[in-house]
Parts: structure tokens; C-alpha cells; sequence
């Protein structure tokens, strides 16, 4: 197990080296002239081209994209065009608020992808299975920025329930209340579809699992259905729920992606789309290679899950 | 060959019966149809251009008289826009779906064959798989600049590693097979092998993986439309309608509404064709993802 783990986590390596170059790469082969972009139009074209033997814009990109490793190792990624503050304190100042909405969404993913899979799969072809299915399709298909926008108008102006912007997580003041109820309707928007897929493919795992012979034997040994459900088949369910649940994490860090933007939460997403907005390319750098490698961590743990649950899959 | 050309041809006949029996399929493929035929007739059915502006009936109400959708923060009229909208939101969405699978069958087919070339371009794979799919698509469309063209060409992008996957495991399965062998030892050309033989049989995984993973790419599309990363307004476009209603949202709650509306209506009409799709290949996987092919 512990070498399959290391195995696994080594793997990830020349992965990660990959996502560097392709994040390093997408920028600086982009058509328009880095330094162009930050002198603006109307600079001569000495200073641009002092600018670009300053920033190393005319060496081999290769080179250029050692020399950026290099520093990145180290922590260094850069200063912000617009801010002229380092983009690691960019990052390091919003990645909490993502991993906390990352993590109440994938929460929720989890815990009702599962609860409507049992109860739709754990009863197949009743009249609860119809209704939670087609609710599913319907969420499984509402995209995240319009949800966003619905759940904001509904819950947030009409009914004013809940706050309608995440900007208040960031005062001094918020207590765990407060940052709870500020959560609730942009990890609802990130984790609707999501949930709605994982219930989808999970109910079919249940509808195998209550086909097998050991059902039957539980229910020849006279048990209730919901401890069948809940106990026996949830046990074969596990592992493969696992895995599915684990690939929902790319969908999430999409959707989460447009809530932040949606109900202006201080995050990395909507860090990244401001940075898009004015072409300031050392953040978008930064904000796109920590999305992927949380992205990249939370595969392999997903993954080392699954198989640490499955007695097959060990050995 | 000619035997071989009719089992196949009944297979496809097979295919397309037991899709056309499944009701929700059916139902599925009636919506995109629909959605189509509004898409083509839009200039004929929409009692608006869809630049046509009314501006002294801004932000008006559903049931307005002559604007049964009512009208926009323009004066435009919202039944119109999204009727011409249509056009855009389906190109976008179905266009890269169709190049993607065109782009990765080649790719597919060539990795699965040469095994060092091959083991090249899994790797790239490998590594675009390491970025989330929204993710991915902004990338691209930030580096390279808003613009329709643009962002079919990140969405074909992001499609790549997991069409090539379909392909690469369906072509290495066809290139164990005895038929392949028997066309090695007659010394047909590998050109002809993969492209004449091994394609007929590889396109069908590609054609159902398009079909499954139709509905994201949708919401994809209209998604980064709706950042601005896309299509550009003043084009009507779903994804271009939400975010300008995303504005007005306190004033006029069905300006961004009801493109909304539209835009769910047809990616549940893609999920349940790409549900059909699958059921009617293979009714035992009733809704495994094939996202990514398990290690």
C-alpha cells in the first residue's frame, strides 16, 4: 500500500512539470508582445525593446522557461503588472477562501450525491427512483454562472435569507456564523451539478449491488431494506463512489470558478478573472498553476482513497 | 469486405433502432432538433431583428403587448434574441464537439499504432488532463483573445486529451485482433490499414464519447461567453444574454432568466441523447463516465 502511494505520488511529477510548461507556455506564445502590453501603445519602440532584454523576453523560451522554473521552485512567481506586489502574496492571501469553497462544495457533492443515489438506486423502478432521477438530470444539466444568478435573486433579494456577496468573509470581525451563512448559496451553486452526476452514476452502482446474491442472503435473513441499503450494499457501493466522486473535483474547481465570479467571492477565480480583465499575465500565471496543482493533489488523494477502500485494488 | 461492410452496416442500423426505442433518448434528440429548426428559421419565426431595439420599452416586463418575453435593458426583445441566440449557443457547443472528435481520431489512431510516438502523446495528454475543463478553456481563450473563433479553438483544445483517450483505447483493442494481423502479413500499407480498416471500427467510441460529453461542452461554451471570453456581444448569444441580465438582475429578474431557461432545456436535451446514446451501445454501463480511462 505505502509503495503504491509513493508510486503514485512520484507519478505526479513529470505530470505537474507538464502543467508548468503548458501554463508558461500558453502565455508567452500568446500572440501581442508582453512588454508591449505592460508599456502600453503608446511607448516607443526602444523602450520596448529595454524591456524586453530587462525581462529576458528575447532569449530562447526554453531558457525563459528555466530561468522561471528555477524561481518558481522557490517560490517566486513573479510581481503583478497592475498591483506590483508579488503574485505568491496574491495567492497565498486568496487560496483559502477557494479551498474553503472547494471543500464545503465537494462536502456537499459527496453527501447528497450519495444520499439520493441510495434512495433512488436502494428502490429502483418505484415512484421516489423516478422523481429523484429526473430531478437529477434536471440539476446534473442547470449551468453554474445562471443557477448563481437565480439562487442570488431568490434567496438573497427577494427573500434576503442569505447574503448575496462573499466579500464579507474577508472582515476581521466575521465569526464561523458568519462565514457559514456567506458559504451557503456559492457552494450550492459549485456542487448542484456535480452532486447531480454523482448521484446519477453512483444509483447505478446501487441498482447492481442490489441484484447480488449477498442481498438476497440479508434479506433472507429477514433485515430491513434500509439497513440493506445503508450497510450492505453501501460497503460494495464505496470504492466506486469514491472514484466518481474524486472526478468531479475538475467539474468543481469549473463551477467554482463562476460562483466566485457570480457572487463576488475573494478567492483565486475570481482573482484569476480580474487579472484576465487587465491582462495582467504573471497573475493569471500564478491563479491558473495553483488551480491545477490543488487540482493535481486532489486527484491522487482521491485516487489513494479509493484504493485504501477497495481490498481489490490493494496488494 | 463487402460481408464485413454489411455487419456493419447492420450494427449501425441496430444502434440507431434501439437509440430510437429509448423514450427519453427520443425525447432528447426532439429537443436538439427543435432547438436546431429555431436556430435556422430564427430570422422567419423572431418578430424582432435581434439588434432591434425599442428603447423607450426598457427592462418591460413579460406580456408586454407585442414582447410576449418582454424586452431587455436595450429595449430589445427578449423572445427575438434568444430565438436568433440559438444559432451561436448551438454552434459553439456542437461545432468544437465534431472538430474535436475529427482532430482526435488521427492523433488516436497513430498513438495507438506507434507505440513511442504514442507514448508522446499520451504524455501531452496526460498533462491537459491535469488542468480542470473550465480551466483549461480560459487559459487558452486569455492567451490567444476573445472571439468566436477563439474559443471553438479552446474548446477543441480541451476536448483533446479526452477524445484521444476514446480513440487510443478503442484503436489499441482493434489492433490486437486477428483481422489486423492477417492485413500486416498481406503487407497492406499502414496508411491504409488505419485510415480504411481500423477507422469504421474506432469511430463509433468517438461518436458516442462526442454524444456523452455534449451537455458540458454546451455549458462550457455559453460559459465563457458569459465572461466575455467568447462570443462578444451586442451578438445574441444564450451565455452573452445571461451575463448583460446579470446586471439588470434586481430590475428585470427575466432578462437573464429566460435565456437561462433555454440554455438548461438544451443541455438537458443533450444529456439525455448522450444517456441514450451510451444505453443503446452498451445497456450495461447505464451511466458509467467514461471520462477517464481508469489507470
Amino acid at each position: 500500500m505505502l509503495s503504491l502511494a509513493l508510486r503514485r505520488s512520484f507519478a505526479t511529477v513529470p505530470v505537474l512539470l507538464g502543467v508548468s510548461f503548458v501554463v508558461f507556455a500558453a502565455l508567452h506564445l500568446a500572440p501581442g508582445d508582453a512588454a508591449r502590453t505592460i508599456l502600453g501603445y503608446g511607448a516607443t519602440e526602444e523602450r520596448v525593446q529595454a524591456l524586453r532584454a530587462e525581462l529576458g523576453l528575447d532569449r530562447p523560451l526554453l531558457i525563459q522557461f528555466g530561468d522561471w522554473l528555477w524561481a518558481l521552485l522557490q517560490g517566486d512567481l513573479g510581481r503583478s503588472i497592475s498591483l506590483g506586489v508579488p503574485v505568491s502574496d496574491i495567492i497565498l492571501d486568496k487560496i483559502w477562501a477557494s479551498l474553503l469553497l472547494m471543500g464545503a462544495s465537494f462536502a456537499l457533492t459527496a453527501v447528497f450525491g450519495l444520499l439520493f443515489a441510495a434512495l433512488a438506486g436502494g428502490a429502483h423502478r418505484t415512484v421516489r427512483d423516478r422523481l429523484v432521477t429526473i430531478s437529477m438530470l434536471v440539476l446534473a444539466s442547470l449551468p453554474p454562472f445562471w443557477l448563481g444568478i437565480v439562487l442570488l435573486f431568490v434567496f438573497g433579494l427577494q427573500l434576503r435569507l442569505l447574503p448575496i456577496s462573499g466579500v464579507g468573509i474577508m472582515e476581521e470581525s466575521a465569526t464561523i456564523l458568519d462565514i457559514a451563512r456567506h458559504l451557503v448559496l456559492p457552494a450550492v451553486t459549485t456542487a448542484a451539478s456535480s452532486l447531480a452526476v454523482v448521484a446519477r452514476v453512483t444509483r447505478s452502482f446501487f441498482i447492481d449491488a442490489m441484484g447480488e446474491p449477498y442481498v438476497l442472503a440479508a434479506r433472507a435473513r429477514g433485515l430491513s431494506e434500509t439497513r440493506i441499503v445503508t450497510v450492505e450494499a453501501m460497503r460494495n457501493v464505496l470504492p466506486a463512489f469514491v472514484t466518481i466522486a474524486g472526478l468531479q473535483i475538475g467539474y468543481l474547481f469549473g463551477s467554482a470558478l463562476f460562483s466566485e465570479i457570480v457572487f463576488n467571492w475573494p478567492g483565486i477565480g475570481l482573482q484569476l478573472y480580474q487579472a484576465i480583465l487587465q491582462r495582467d499575465f504573471p497573475v493569471v500565471q500564478g491563479c491558473v498553476l495553483a488551480i491545477a496543482v490543488v487540482f493535481v493533489i486532489g486527484n491522487l488523494i482521491a485516487d489513494l482513497l479509493a484504493i485504501a477502500l477497495d481490498p481489490r485494488r490493494r496488494g | 469486405m463487402s460481408a464485413a461492410a454489411t455487419a456493419r452496416g447492420s450494427a449501425v442500423a441496430e444502434l440507431a433502432r434501439a437509440f430510437l426505442r429509448d423514450r427519453t433518448a427520443s425525447a432528447g434528440l426532439a429537443i436538439l432538433a427543435l432547438t436546431g429548426a429555431t436556430a435556422l428559421l430564427a430570422p422567419v419565426l423572431a418578430p424582432f431583428g435581434p439588434d432591434e431595439a425599442t428603447p423607450s420599452l426598457r427592462l418591460a416586463p413579460p406580456l408586454t403587448p407585442g414582447h410576449p418575453l418582454g424586452l431587455d435593458h436595450q429595449g430589445r426583445d427578449v423572445l427575438s434574441r434568444i430565438l436568433h441566440g440559438a444559432q451561436l449557443t448551438l454552434l459553439t457547443g456542437l461545432a468544437p464537439v465534431i472538430a474535436g472528435a475529427l482532430v482526435a481520431i488521427p492523433l488516436g489512431l497513430v498513438a495507438a499504432w506507434y507505440e513511442r510516438i504514442g507514448a508522446v502523446i499520451m504524455l501531452a495528454m496526460d498533462v491537459l488532463f491535469a488542468f480542470p475543463m473550465a480551466l483549461l478553456a480560459i487559459l487558452v481563450t486569455s492567451s490567444l483573445g476573445p472571439g468566436m473563433i477563439n474559443l471553438l479553438l479552446s474548446l477543441v483544445i480541451v476536448l483533446l486529451p479526452y477524445n484521444v483517450r476514446v480513440v487510443h483505447q478503442a484503436a489499441a483493442a482493434q489492433k490486437a485482433l486477428p483481422y489486423v494481423e492477417a492485413l500486416r502479413a498481406c503487407g497492406t500499407p499502414v496508411r491504409k490499414i488505419l485510415f480504411v480498416e481500423l477507422l469504421p471500427n474506432v469511430a463509433p467510441a468517438a461518436i458516442v464519447y462526442g454524444a456523452t460529453v455534449l451537455g458540458s461542452i454546451v455549458v462550457t461554451a455559453a460559459g465563457l461567453s458569459f465572461l466575455g471570453l467568447g462570443v462578444q456581444p451586442p451578438h445574441a448569444e444564450w451565455g452573452v444574454m445571461i451575463a448583460e441580465g446579470r446586471n439588470v438582475v434586481f430590475l428585470a429578474p427575466h432578462v437573464a432568466a429566460l435565456p437561462g431557461l433555454a440554455l438548461t432545456l438544451l443541455v438537458i436535451a443533450c444529456n439525455l441523447l448522450g444517456d441514450g446514446v451510451r444505453d443503446a451501445l452498451d445497456p450495461r454501463t447505464r451511466a458509467t463516465l467514461g471520462h477517464r480511462g481508469d489507470p
